[in-house]
């Protein structure tokens, strides 16, 4: 991890959003979910000079708690991810920071062309889960 | 996922949230996800598990348009 984050070609901010939490699906274990992802997040940031992380108290726009919004040169650009990203998940938030410390975006140069085609704003929910 | 937060990076018409369904069962219960990755867009359930980018990029026009 520590070699994929010494390779970002540009700064990655996580800001990590505390507030009221739901109560989560039986099952998910007796955890706290925001000291989790602050500790989760802080250790990130820890691996590599080019990821930082702050916390934030229920900033305006998040709708669920925990939060971390993943900041290309600390610019929000619309990625998130909702929830403690733990164990099979955790490698979407990792490659999320990779994607974000990108110069260049990783679409294919055909993707790039049809987005640019989209005349509204489009919002994107993917649920997961860690297994 | 990473389809998904590639799209938000790219372009700044889209934004990209993964959602712990776990954490979040009510929603998870309203969008009725029984199967992950689920993807909604625009608050629409519109397809269930992981496709090639040319596939993702289709769909995700076609809900736009």
């Amino acid at each position: 991890m520590r070699g994929w984050f010494a390779e970002l070609e540009r700064p990655v901010e996580l800001v990590v959003a505390l507030g009221p939490e739901e109560t989560p699906r039986a099952g998910s274990g007796d955890l706290d979910f925001g000291g989790e992802m602050v500790r989760l997040c802080e250790g990130l940031a820890g691996l590599g000079q080019g990821v930082s992380c702050r916390v934030e108290h229920e900033p305006e726009g998040v709708p669920r708690f925990p939060s971390v919004s993943i900041r290309p040169d600390g610019r929000d650009a619309g990625v998130r991810y909702d929830g403690l990203p733990w164990g099979y998940e955790l490698g979407s938030l990792i490659g999320g920071i990779v994607e974000a410390g990108r110069a260049d975006p990783s679409l294919r140069p055909e993707s790039l062309a049809e987005l640019e085609t989209l005349d509204r704003d489009v919002v994107l929910d993917v649920f997961v889960t860690p297994t | 996922m990473l389809l998904a937060y590639r799209c938000a990076l790219a372009s700044e018409r889209v934004t990209a949230t993964a959602i712990e369904a776990n954490e979040f069962p009510q929603l998870a219960q309203e969008l009725g996800v029984w199967a992950v990755p689920r993807i909604v867009v625009d608050g629409e359930p519109r397809w269930d598990g992981a496709v090639p980018e040319p596939e993702f990029l289709r769909r995700i026009l076609a809900a736009a348009a």
